[in-house]
Protein backbone atom coordinates (compact mmCIF):
# COMPACT_ATOMS: atom_id res chain seq x y z
CA UNK A 1 0.00 0.00 0.00
CA UNK A 2 1.02 3.77 -1.08
CA UNK A 3 0.18 6.13 1.73
CA UNK A 4 0.80 9.52 0.41
CA UNK A 5 0.41 12.73 2.22
CA UNK A 6 0.52 16.33 0.69
CA UNK A 7 0.44 19.69 3.63
CA UNK A 8 -0.19 22.67 2.44
CA UNK A 9 -1.07 26.13 3.37
CA UNK A 10 -0.02 27.34 7.21
CA UNK A 11 1.60 30.38 8.13
CA UNK A 12 4.39 30.22 6.04
CA UNK A 13 2.92 28.75 3.00
CA UNK A 14 5.19 26.07 2.66
CA UNK A 15 4.46 22.96 0.66
CA UNK A 16 5.54 19.51 2.02
CA UNK A 17 5.18 15.62 0.53
CA UNK A 18 6.02 12.70 2.12
CA UNK A 19 5.31 9.11 1.03
CA UNK A 20 5.25 5.30 2.69
CA UNK A 21 5.25 2.38 1.41
CA UNK A 22 3.91 -0.37 3.70
CA UNK A 23 5.13 -3.48 1.41
CA UNK A 24 7.30 -6.04 3.03
CA UNK A 25 6.79 -3.46 6.80
CA UNK A 26 6.15 -5.48 9.63
CA UNK A 27 3.54 -2.87 10.99
CA UNK A 28 2.13 -3.35 7.52
CA UNK A 29 -1.75 -3.92 8.71
CA UNK A 30 -1.57 -1.36 11.28
CA UNK A 31 -0.43 1.42 8.51
CA UNK A 32 -3.73 -0.36 6.71
CA UNK A 33 -6.35 0.20 9.22
CA UNK A 34 -4.52 3.52 9.90
CA UNK A 35 -4.80 4.92 6.34
CA UNK A 36 -8.16 3.44 5.42
CA UNK A 37 -10.02 5.07 8.50
CA UNK A 38 -8.27 8.62 7.75
CA UNK A 39 -9.76 8.17 4.34
CA UNK A 40 -12.81 7.39 4.75
CA UNK A 41 -13.46 9.96 7.03
CA UNK A 42 -11.57 12.79 4.74
CA UNK A 43 -13.68 14.33 1.81
CA UNK A 44 -13.66 14.64 -1.53
CA UNK A 45 -12.75 18.24 -2.21
CA UNK A 46 -10.49 20.39 0.40
CA UNK A 47 -12.78 21.94 3.12
CA UNK A 48 -12.46 25.46 3.45
CA UNK A 49 -10.20 25.58 6.67
CA UNK A 50 -9.41 28.54 8.89
CA UNK A 51 -6.84 31.42 7.84
CA UNK A 52 -3.49 30.11 7.83
CA UNK A 53 -4.46 26.45 8.52
CA UNK A 54 -2.88 23.48 7.27
CA UNK A 55 -5.31 21.28 4.33
CA UNK A 56 -3.73 18.01 3.76
CA UNK A 57 -4.57 15.63 0.46
CA UNK A 58 -4.57 12.14 1.54
CA UNK A 59 -3.72 9.52 -1.30
CA UNK A 60 -4.13 5.51 -0.41
CA UNK A 61 -3.26 3.46 -4.05
CA UNK A 62 -4.61 6.07 -6.08
CA UNK A 63 -7.67 7.20 -3.71
CA UNK A 64 -7.77 10.82 -2.45
CA UNK A 65 -9.09 12.42 0.40
CA UNK A 66 -9.21 15.93 1.65
CA UNK A 67 -9.20 17.40 5.53
CA UNK A 68 -7.95 20.66 7.32
CA UNK A 69 -6.70 21.90 10.27
CA UNK A 70 -7.87 22.28 12.95
CA UNK A 71 -10.72 19.83 12.03
CA UNK A 72 -8.90 16.61 12.17
CA UNK A 73 -9.72 13.08 13.56
CA UNK A 74 -7.23 11.43 15.59
CA UNK A 75 -6.59 9.29 12.79
CA UNK A 76 -6.02 11.22 10.28
CA UNK A 77 -3.66 13.75 12.76
CA UNK A 78 -1.96 9.93 13.59
CA UNK A 79 -1.94 8.99 9.73
CA UNK A 80 -0.45 12.52 8.74
CA UNK A 81 1.87 12.95 11.73
CA UNK A 82 3.73 9.13 11.00
CA UNK A 83 3.74 9.81 7.10
CA UNK A 84 5.42 13.12 7.34
CA UNK A 85 7.97 11.70 10.23
CA UNK A 86 8.28 8.44 8.47
CA UNK A 87 8.07 8.98 5.04
CA UNK A 88 10.74 9.98 2.20
CA UNK B 1 1.79 59.39 17.49
CA UNK B 2 -0.93 59.83 15.59
CA UNK B 3 -4.22 60.11 18.03
CA UNK B 4 -7.70 60.41 15.82
CA UNK B 5 -10.37 62.60 17.11
CA UNK B 6 -8.35 63.42 20.47
CA UNK B 7 -9.52 59.93 21.43
CA UNK B 8 -7.77 59.30 25.15
CA UNK B 9 -7.82 55.63 26.56
CA UNK B 10 -8.96 55.26 29.59
CA UNK B 11 -6.40 52.62 30.46
CA UNK B 12 -2.92 52.00 28.82
CA UNK B 13 -1.45 49.22 31.05
CA UNK B 14 0.11 47.13 29.09
CA UNK B 15 2.89 45.91 29.72
CA UNK B 16 5.26 45.81 26.03
CA UNK B 17 6.98 42.84 25.24
CA UNK B 18 9.69 42.82 27.61
CA UNK B 19 11.29 39.90 25.93
CA UNK B 20 11.63 39.86 22.20
CA UNK B 21 13.94 37.14 22.49
CA UNK B 22 14.69 37.37 18.47
CA UNK B 23 13.21 39.23 16.30
CA UNK B 24 12.17 37.87 13.57
CA UNK B 25 4.84 25.98 -4.52
CA UNK B 26 4.43 25.33 -7.02
CA UNK B 27 1.98 25.41 -9.61
CA UNK B 28 0.05 22.04 -11.11
CA UNK B 29 0.48 22.06 -14.45
CA UNK B 30 -1.57 19.14 -14.70
CA UNK B 31 -4.46 20.77 -13.66
CA UNK B 32 -6.51 22.10 -17.38
CA UNK B 33 -7.47 25.53 -16.73
CA UNK B 34 -11.05 24.73 -16.22
CA UNK B 35 -10.72 22.10 -14.31
CA UNK B 36 -8.66 24.54 -11.79
CA UNK B 37 -11.25 27.46 -12.14
CA UNK B 38 -14.22 25.20 -11.08
CA UNK B 39 -12.03 24.03 -7.87
CA UNK B 40 -11.15 27.80 -7.56
CA UNK B 41 -14.83 29.26 -7.69
CA UNK B 42 -15.75 25.84 -5.54
CA UNK B 43 -12.97 26.34 -2.57
CA UNK B 44 -14.26 30.17 -2.75
CA UNK B 45 -17.82 29.55 -2.39
CA UNK B 46 -17.22 27.05 0.27
CA UNK B 47 -14.54 29.58 1.94
CA UNK B 48 -17.36 32.44 1.48
CA UNK B 49 -19.89 30.69 3.19
CA UNK B 50 -17.73 29.78 6.02
CA UNK B 51 -16.20 32.80 6.83
CA UNK B 52 -19.68 34.55 6.60
CA UNK B 53 -20.79 31.81 9.37
CA UNK B 54 -17.67 32.46 11.15
CA UNK B 55 -18.22 36.40 11.19
CA UNK B 56 -22.03 35.55 11.95
CA UNK B 57 -21.71 34.13 15.06
CA UNK B 58 -22.39 35.75 18.17
CA UNK B 59 -19.63 37.84 19.95
CA UNK B 60 -18.29 36.51 22.91
CA UNK B 61 -19.62 38.52 25.81
CA UNK B 62 -17.65 40.60 27.51
CA UNK B 63 -15.98 39.33 30.77
CA UNK B 64 -17.69 40.75 33.94
CA UNK B 65 -14.72 42.98 34.32
CA UNK B 66 -14.10 44.07 31.03
CA UNK B 67 -13.46 48.11 30.78
CA UNK B 68 -13.22 49.75 27.82
CA UNK B 69 -9.34 50.61 26.71
CA UNK B 70 -8.58 47.34 28.37
CA UNK B 71 -7.70 44.17 26.91
CA UNK B 72 -9.00 41.24 28.64
CA UNK B 73 -6.80 38.54 27.61
CA UNK B 74 -6.50 34.44 28.25
CA UNK B 75 -4.05 32.44 27.45
CA UNK B 76 -4.67 28.53 27.15
CA UNK B 77 -2.00 25.87 27.41
CA UNK B 78 -3.18 22.73 25.19
CA UNK B 79 -0.17 20.97 26.95
CA UNK B 80 0.89 19.15 23.28
CA UNK B 81 -2.84 18.29 22.40
CA UNK B 82 -5.06 19.38 19.90
CA UNK B 83 -8.25 20.53 21.93
CA UNK B 84 -9.21 23.72 22.35
CA UNK B 85 -8.76 26.39 24.06
CA UNK B 86 -6.87 23.98 26.53
CA UNK B 87 -6.32 24.84 29.82
CA UNK B 88 -6.08 28.10 31.49
CA UNK B 89 -2.69 29.48 32.48
CA UNK B 90 -2.83 33.10 32.30
CA UNK B 91 -5.57 35.42 32.61
CA UNK B 92 -5.78 39.47 32.51
CA UNK B 93 -3.83 40.72 35.27
CA UNK B 94 -1.88 38.01 36.13
CA UNK B 95 1.83 37.61 37.19
CA UNK B 96 3.84 36.29 34.31
CA UNK B 97 4.67 32.61 34.97
CA UNK B 98 7.83 30.15 34.24
CA UNK B 99 6.48 29.55 30.89
CA UNK B 100 7.86 32.10 28.84
CA UNK B 101 5.85 30.99 25.73
CA UNK B 102 2.75 31.52 27.60
CA UNK B 103 4.32 35.05 28.54
CA UNK B 104 5.63 35.42 24.98
CA UNK B 105 1.81 35.37 23.77
CA UNK B 106 0.02 37.27 26.52
CA UNK B 107 2.07 40.33 25.81
CA UNK B 108 1.76 39.77 22.07
CA UNK B 109 -1.62 40.15 22.85
CA UNK B 110 -1.17 43.28 24.70
CA UNK B 111 1.07 44.81 21.95
CA UNK B 112 -1.70 44.16 19.61
CA UNK B 113 -4.45 45.48 21.68
CA UNK B 114 -2.46 48.74 22.22
CA UNK B 115 -1.27 48.99 18.55
CA UNK B 116 -5.32 48.58 17.50
CA UNK B 117 -6.66 51.42 20.68
CA UNK B 118 -3.86 54.42 20.09
CA UNK B 119 -3.03 54.14 16.69
CA UNK B 120 -6.53 54.03 15.34
CA UNK B 121 -9.16 53.84 18.29
CA UNK B 122 -10.13 50.73 18.08
CA UNK B 123 -11.35 48.65 21.08
CA UNK B 124 -10.33 44.87 20.58
CA UNK B 125 -10.32 43.19 17.37
CA UNK B 126 -14.12 43.57 16.84
CA UNK B 127 -14.20 47.09 17.95
CA UNK B 128 -16.15 45.92 20.77
CA UNK B 129 -13.57 44.89 23.49
CA UNK B 130 -13.37 41.32 22.87
CA UNK B 131 -11.61 39.39 25.12
CA UNK B 132 -8.48 37.91 23.12
CA UNK B 133 -7.98 33.99 24.17
CA UNK B 134 -4.65 32.33 22.57
CA UNK B 135 -3.65 28.48 22.93
CA UNK B 136 -0.31 27.66 22.69
CA UNK B 137 1.72 24.21 22.39
CA UNK B 138 -0.62 23.02 20.18
CA UNK B 139 0.29 19.36 19.26
CA UNK B 140 3.23 18.03 19.25
CA UNK B 141 5.92 19.57 16.92
CA UNK B 142 4.00 21.50 15.30
CA UNK B 143 5.32 23.88 12.85
CA UNK B 144 2.23 26.28 12.65
CA UNK B 145 0.27 29.21 14.12
CA UNK B 146 -3.13 30.15 13.00
CA UNK B 147 -6.23 31.81 13.79
CA UNK B 148 -9.69 29.26 14.03
CA UNK B 149 -12.54 32.10 14.01
CA UNK B 150 -12.54 32.52 17.47
CA UNK B 151 -9.07 32.14 18.83
CA UNK B 152 -5.17 32.40 17.96
CA UNK B 153 -3.03 28.75 18.32
CA UNK B 154 0.39 28.58 18.31
CA UNK B 155 2.80 25.38 17.79
CA UNK B 156 6.04 25.24 19.57
CA UNK B 157 7.82 24.03 15.92
CA UNK B 158 9.93 21.47 15.26
CA UNK B 159 12.97 22.70 16.58
CA UNK B 160 14.22 21.21 13.13
CA UNK B 161 12.88 23.72 10.61
CA UNK B 162 10.47 25.91 13.09
CA UNK B 163 10.97 27.15 16.47
CA UNK B 164 8.33 28.24 18.82
CA UNK B 165 5.74 30.12 16.54
CA UNK B 166 5.19 32.68 19.77
CA UNK B 167 9.08 34.14 19.21
CA UNK B 168 7.62 36.44 16.48
CA UNK B 169 5.51 39.39 17.92
CA UNK B 170 4.73 40.03 14.14
CA UNK B 171 3.50 36.22 13.69
CA UNK B 172 1.33 37.22 17.02
CA UNK B 173 -0.17 40.66 15.22
CA UNK B 174 -0.94 38.79 12.20
CA UNK B 175 -3.01 36.08 13.35
CA UNK B 176 -4.98 38.60 16.13
CA UNK B 177 -5.00 40.73 12.29
CA UNK B 178 -7.23 37.85 10.97
CA UNK B 179 -9.55 38.63 13.39
CA UNK B 180 -10.01 42.65 12.76
CA UNK B 181 -9.97 41.20 8.91
CA UNK B 182 -12.87 38.51 9.96
CA UNK B 183 -14.60 41.31 11.77
CA UNK B 184 -14.71 44.05 8.94
CA UNK B 185 -14.17 43.72 5.24
CA UNK B 186 -13.85 39.77 6.26
CA UNK B 187 -11.97 39.11 2.64
CA UNK B 188 -13.02 35.75 1.46
CA UNK B 189 -9.52 33.30 2.10
CA UNK B 190 -9.13 32.66 -1.59
CA UNK B 191 -7.65 34.30 -4.73
CA UNK B 192 -6.21 37.30 -4.76
CA UNK B 193 -9.12 38.16 -2.07
CA UNK B 194 -7.41 35.94 -0.02
CA UNK B 195 -4.11 37.22 -0.58
CA UNK B 196 -5.38 40.39 0.25
CA UNK B 197 -6.40 39.32 3.75
CA UNK B 198 -3.03 37.42 4.15
CA UNK B 199 -1.27 40.95 3.10
CA UNK B 200 -3.44 42.73 6.03
CA UNK B 201 -2.47 40.25 8.20
CA UNK B 202 1.47 40.88 7.81
CA UNK B 203 1.19 44.53 7.18
CA UNK B 204 -0.73 45.04 10.97
CA UNK B 205 1.81 42.52 12.19
CA UNK B 206 4.73 44.48 11.15
CA UNK B 207 3.29 47.71 12.27
CA UNK B 208 2.80 45.75 15.57
CA UNK B 209 6.74 45.53 15.70
CA UNK B 210 7.44 48.22 14.50
CA UNK B 211 5.49 50.05 17.33
CA UNK B 212 6.65 48.39 20.13
CA UNK B 213 10.19 48.66 19.00
CA UNK B 214 9.39 52.53 18.50
CA UNK B 215 10.92 51.81 14.97
CA UNK B 216 10.20 54.44 11.88
CA UNK B 217 9.65 52.69 8.86
CA UNK B 218 13.71 53.17 7.58
CA UNK B 219 14.59 51.37 10.75
CA UNK B 220 12.41 48.30 10.61
CA UNK B 221 13.35 45.23 8.76
CA UNK B 222 10.44 44.56 7.12
CA UNK B 223 10.34 41.11 7.65
CA UNK B 224 7.92 38.59 8.75
CA UNK B 225 8.40 35.75 11.33
CA UNK B 226 12.24 36.58 12.23
CA UNK B 227 13.38 34.28 14.60
CA UNK B 228 10.97 31.60 13.68
CA UNK B 229 13.59 29.40 11.86
CA UNK B 230 15.55 27.19 13.16
CA UNK B 231 19.78 27.80 13.09
CA UNK B 232 20.04 25.44 10.39
CA UNK B 233 18.24 26.87 8.27
CA UNK B 234 19.14 28.68 5.29
CA UNK B 235 16.98 32.41 5.90
CA UNK B 236 15.98 35.54 7.91
CA UNK B 237 12.35 35.14 8.25
CA UNK B 238 9.69 33.86 5.55
CA UNK B 239 7.80 36.84 3.95
CA UNK B 240 10.14 39.69 3.03
CA UNK B 241 8.18 43.07 2.55
CA UNK B 242 10.72 44.94 1.55
CA UNK B 243 11.93 42.34 -1.15
CA UNK B 244 9.59 39.30 -1.31
CA UNK B 245 11.26 36.31 -2.82
CA UNK B 246 14.10 36.34 -0.62
CA UNK B 247 13.43 35.42 2.77
CA UNK B 248 14.39 32.40 2.67
CA UNK B 249 16.41 29.58 0.62
CA UNK B 250 17.09 26.61 1.89
CA UNK B 251 17.52 22.61 0.38
CA UNK B 252 14.75 21.79 2.40
CA UNK B 253 12.65 24.55 2.69
CA UNK B 254 13.09 25.39 -0.83
CA UNK B 255 13.26 29.05 -1.88
CA UNK B 256 10.52 31.94 -1.04
CA UNK B 257 8.35 31.70 -4.01
CA UNK B 258 6.73 35.33 -3.12
CA UNK B 259 6.40 38.20 -5.88
CA UNK B 260 7.28 41.61 -5.32
CA UNK B 261 4.82 42.83 -8.97
CA UNK B 262 2.49 41.61 -10.78
CA UNK B 263 4.62 40.49 -13.84
CA UNK B 264 5.77 37.18 -11.26
CA UNK B 265 2.13 36.40 -10.28
CA UNK B 266 1.51 33.48 -9.14
CA UNK B 267 -1.84 31.66 -10.63
CA UNK B 268 -2.06 28.02 -8.29
CA UNK B 269 -4.87 26.52 -6.87
CA UNK B 270 -2.81 25.59 -3.75
CA UNK B 271 -2.48 27.28 -0.47
CA UNK B 272 -5.82 28.25 -1.03
CA UNK B 273 -4.86 30.16 -4.61
CA UNK B 274 -1.70 31.13 -3.39
CA UNK B 275 -2.87 33.54 -0.34
CA UNK B 276 0.51 33.18 1.25
CA UNK B 277 2.73 33.68 -2.13
CA UNK B 278 0.66 36.15 -4.13
CA UNK B 279 0.78 38.46 -1.01
CA UNK B 280 3.90 39.75 -1.34
CA UNK B 281 2.69 42.35 -4.12
CA UNK B 282 0.25 44.03 -2.04
CA UNK B 283 2.82 43.56 0.89
CA UNK B 284 5.20 45.22 -0.99
CA UNK B 285 3.02 48.02 -2.34
CA UNK B 286 2.34 48.38 0.95
CA UNK B 287 6.39 48.96 2.19
CA UNK B 288 6.75 51.39 -1.03
CA UNK B 289 3.70 53.73 0.80
CA UNK B 290 5.51 53.68 4.40
CA UNK B 291 9.16 54.18 3.29
CA UNK B 292 8.34 57.01 0.96
CA UNK B 293 6.43 58.72 3.71
CA UNK B 294 9.05 57.75 6.09
CA UNK B 295 8.47 58.17 9.98
CA UNK B 296 5.89 55.72 11.73
CA UNK B 297 4.57 53.81 9.19
CA UNK B 298 1.73 53.28 11.37
CA UNK B 299 0.59 56.85 11.26
CA UNK B 300 -0.24 57.30 7.39
CA UNK B 301 0.39 54.63 5.63
CA UNK B 302 -0.52 52.46 8.38
CA UNK B 303 -3.53 54.62 8.43
CA UNK B 304 -4.67 54.80 5.31
CA UNK B 305 -5.12 50.66 4.68
CA UNK B 306 -6.48 50.64 8.24
CA UNK B 307 -9.36 53.17 6.65
CA UNK B 308 -9.76 50.54 3.90
CA UNK B 309 -10.21 47.68 5.85
CA UNK B 310 -12.86 49.13 8.22
CA UNK B 311 -14.42 51.95 5.85
CA UNK B 312 -16.69 49.83 4.51
CA UNK B 313 -16.54 49.89 0.68
CA UNK B 314 -14.15 47.10 0.54
CA UNK B 315 -16.03 44.09 -0.88
CA UNK B 316 -15.29 40.35 0.08
CA UNK B 317 -14.60 39.11 -3.06
CA UNK B 318 -11.95 42.25 -3.64
CA UNK B 319 -8.75 41.81 -6.03
CA UNK B 320 -6.09 43.93 -5.54
CA UNK B 321 -6.51 46.70 -8.38
CA UNK B 322 -10.06 46.83 -6.25
CA UNK B 323 -8.07 47.30 -2.85
CA UNK B 324 -5.50 49.57 -4.13
CA UNK B 325 -8.40 51.62 -5.95
CA UNK B 326 -9.65 52.52 -2.58
CA UNK B 327 -6.11 53.13 -0.37
CA UNK B 328 -6.09 56.09 -2.81
CA UNK B 329 -9.67 56.85 -2.49
CA UNK B 330 -8.60 56.79 1.69
CA UNK B 331 -5.39 59.00 1.01
CA UNK B 332 -6.93 61.60 -1.03
CA UNK B 333 -10.22 61.55 1.84
CA UNK B 334 -8.09 61.77 5.14
CA UNK B 335 -5.12 63.33 3.75
CA UNK B 336 -6.03 65.58 0.77
CA UNK B 337 -3.85 66.21 -2.26
CA UNK B 338 0.03 66.14 -1.11
CA UNK B 339 2.36 63.22 -0.50
CA UNK B 340 0.15 60.57 1.31
CA UNK B 341 -1.84 60.60 -2.16
CA UNK B 342 0.83 60.49 -4.66
CA UNK B 343 3.20 58.17 -2.38
CA UNK B 344 0.07 55.24 -2.69
CA UNK B 345 -0.44 56.11 -5.96
CA UNK B 346 3.15 55.32 -6.53
CA UNK B 347 3.29 52.31 -4.82
CA UNK B 348 1.09 50.26 -6.38
CA UNK B 349 1.93 51.56 -10.29
CA UNK B 350 5.34 50.33 -8.95
CA UNK B 351 3.85 46.85 -7.98
CA UNK B 352 1.77 46.79 -11.47
CA UNK B 353 -1.62 47.51 -10.02
CA UNK B 354 -3.88 49.59 -11.70
CA UNK B 355 -5.86 52.19 -9.60
CA UNK B 356 -8.59 53.37 -10.92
Amino acid sequence: MRIQVRRAGGFAGIERRAEVDTTGRPDAAEWHTLAERALSAGRATPPPGVPDGFSYRITVDGRTAHCADPGLTEDQRTLIRRVLKEGA
Amino acid sequence: MTRNGGFEPVFCTIIPPHVLDRLAQSDDPALSGRARRTIQRDAYERTRRHLTTVAGAPAVALLADAEPGKPQRTVYDARHGTGLPGTKVRGEGDEPGQDATVNRAYAGLGATFELLLKAYARDSIDGDGLPLDATVHYDEDYNNAFWNGEQMVFGDGDGEIFLDFTHAIDVIGHELAHGVTQYTANLTYYGQPGALNESVSDVIGALIKQYTLGQTADEADWLIGAGLLAPSVTGKALRSMKEPGTAYDDDVLGKDPQPATMDDYVRTGRDNGGVHINSGIPNHAFYLAATTLGGHAWERAGQIWYDVLTGGDLQQDALFADFATLTVKAARARYGDGDELQAVTKAWERVGVRTL
